[in-house]
């Protein structure tokens, strides 16, 4: 990796079929922290049953959000797939070889802490030692008569039943299970690790340059240029913004971090000053803005004037 | 409608602009008579080709401005920026949309982001 500065390096993200995802947790964190930027979290853990409440990376960014990162030069894009190279058979081998040794060393590590928390367990005092034998003693003696019983080789028993074992510390007086111990082992997953993987080569830190590849192609329309555009404003006005679906805007606008406010305004994108806009529209977004405690946003950007202009909408109380 | 009390108040501006008298005689009549507002008058706003409303709530002593629309029109934020201007910039203005069965809902709106009431 090169030696650049902590302060040089740009938040990563890895596009991948034009959705933009950041798997670095720190750059997560300076996104909310330092940029205001929050995006959505998309990954779910595998044993949880149901998907959608605890989650983690990777985080996903509106496109919006990708724009202006790209364009203020806090971000690069990198093109994921063809970042991920084929891999030599002996990067693989050595990769291969590597997880392995790692996974024996956990085993070993788990395995040993396993016996000593058992033998801090065990009990050294006189009555304790008395005891254990007194049990391992009728337990061979059940195991005879067992075996009279059932006309089995008396041998046969006697070897399978472990003859009480001398309370050295950390032998365990019980007899062990026979099923092999089961371990919870780590392996790396994120392909920062991998030899194969290079980002470097594959990074775009401009807008142009990634769509004459055809890795990033937003904004296309004038509509989503004026939602850029838009964001952009609320953005260097220090909001933080989310999605608008939940309540039929384009953006959700908060004066600070979401998890201190209950945002304050839903913006709705108005492509330019001539565009029209129907009365009905007024209604349904005043309305549900009312309703939710909440203003409407309308935001007009203009692309001869290069400005954005708001009106804020609410019902009127009367009528 | 000729017959109507309203009628000669609002004659000049009805014929005026013929296909915003509906909505002006309707929200005259509503504001008048049901929202009971007083000092009602009648302010031009040509570049939205039509009359808006001046007057006070019950009990207060704030002038309100009301710009009556059809609910089957199309506006724009180039035509809600005329009649901020043309009505000498007031701090809002209400937007009184009528429709065909006479019912009329009021929005207010204001330039820039303000934040709604507690």
């Amino acid at each position: 990796m090169a030696s650049d500065s902590n302060d040089d390096r740009k938040i990563q993200l890895r596009v991948s079929n034009h959705i933009a995802y950041v798997w670095d947790v720190e750059d997560i964190a300076t996104l909310r922290a330092q940029h205001h930027i929050c995006g959505v979290l998309t990954g779910t853990l595998p044993h949880l049953s149901q998907q959608n409440v605890f989650l983690g990376v990777p985080l996903v960014l509106l496109p919006e959000e990708v724009v202006l990162l790209v364009e203020k030069q806090l971000a690069v894009l990198i093109d994921d797939p063809n970042a991920h190279q084929p891999a030599a058979s002996e990067a693989l081998a050595r990769w291969n070889a590597e997880r392995e040794s790692s996974a024996k060393r956990q085993m070993a590590a788990s395995e040993a802490e396993r016996s000593s928390e058992k033998a801090a367990k065990l009990s050294t005092s006189e009555a304790a030692v008395q005891k254990r034998k007194e049990r391992e003693a009728k337990r061979a003696a059940a195991a005879r008569a067992k075996a009279l019983a059932e006309g089995l080789p008396i041998d046969h028993i006697l070897a399978s039943v472990p003859s009480p074992t001398p309370n050295t510390e950390g032998r365990p007086a019980t007899p062990a299970r026979s099923a092999v111990p089961v371990f919870n082992v780590v392996i790396p997953a994120s392909s920062s690790e991998i030899d194969w993987y290079n980002p470097d080569a594959h990074a775009y830190s401009l807008l142009e340059a990634a769509r004459a590849v055809g890795l990033w192609s937003y904004p296309t329309t004038p509509y989503e240029r004026a939602k850029c555009r838009v964001f952009q404003d609320l953005w260097e006005k220090g909001n933080f913004m989310g999605g608008g679906i939940k309540f039929g805007g384009d953006f959700l606008v908060y004066p600070g971090d979401p998890l201190r406010y209950h945002s304050h305004f839903v913006a709705t994108v108005i492509e330019s000053p001539t565009a029209r806009l129907t009365p009905m529209e007024i209604v349904a977004h005043g309305r549900l803005g009312t309703a939710t405690k909440k203003s409407h946003l309308f935001c007009e950007w203009d692309e001869v004037k290069q400005e954005v202009t708001y009106y804020s909408v609410e019902w009127a109380g009367f009528g | 409608m000729e017959r109507h009390p309203s009628y000669q108040i609002l004659s000049a501006s009805l014929s005026k602009y013929p296909k915003a008298a509906g909505a002006l005689f309707q929200t005259y009549n509503d504001l008048k008579l049901a929202q009971q507002w007083s000092d009602l008058e009648v302010i031009e706003v040509p570049g939205c080709s039509r009359y808006a409303l001046r007057g006070r709530r019950p009990n207060t002593d704030v002038v309100l401005n009301v710009v009556p629309c059809s609910l089957s029109e199309s506006l724009s934020t180039d035509w809600i920026r005329t009649t901020f201007r043309e009505l000498n910039s007031p701090a809002h203005v209400y937007l009184a949309i009528n429709t065909e069965d006479s019912s009329i809902v009021y929005y207010k709106i204001s330039p820039g982001i303000v934040k709604p009431p507690l």
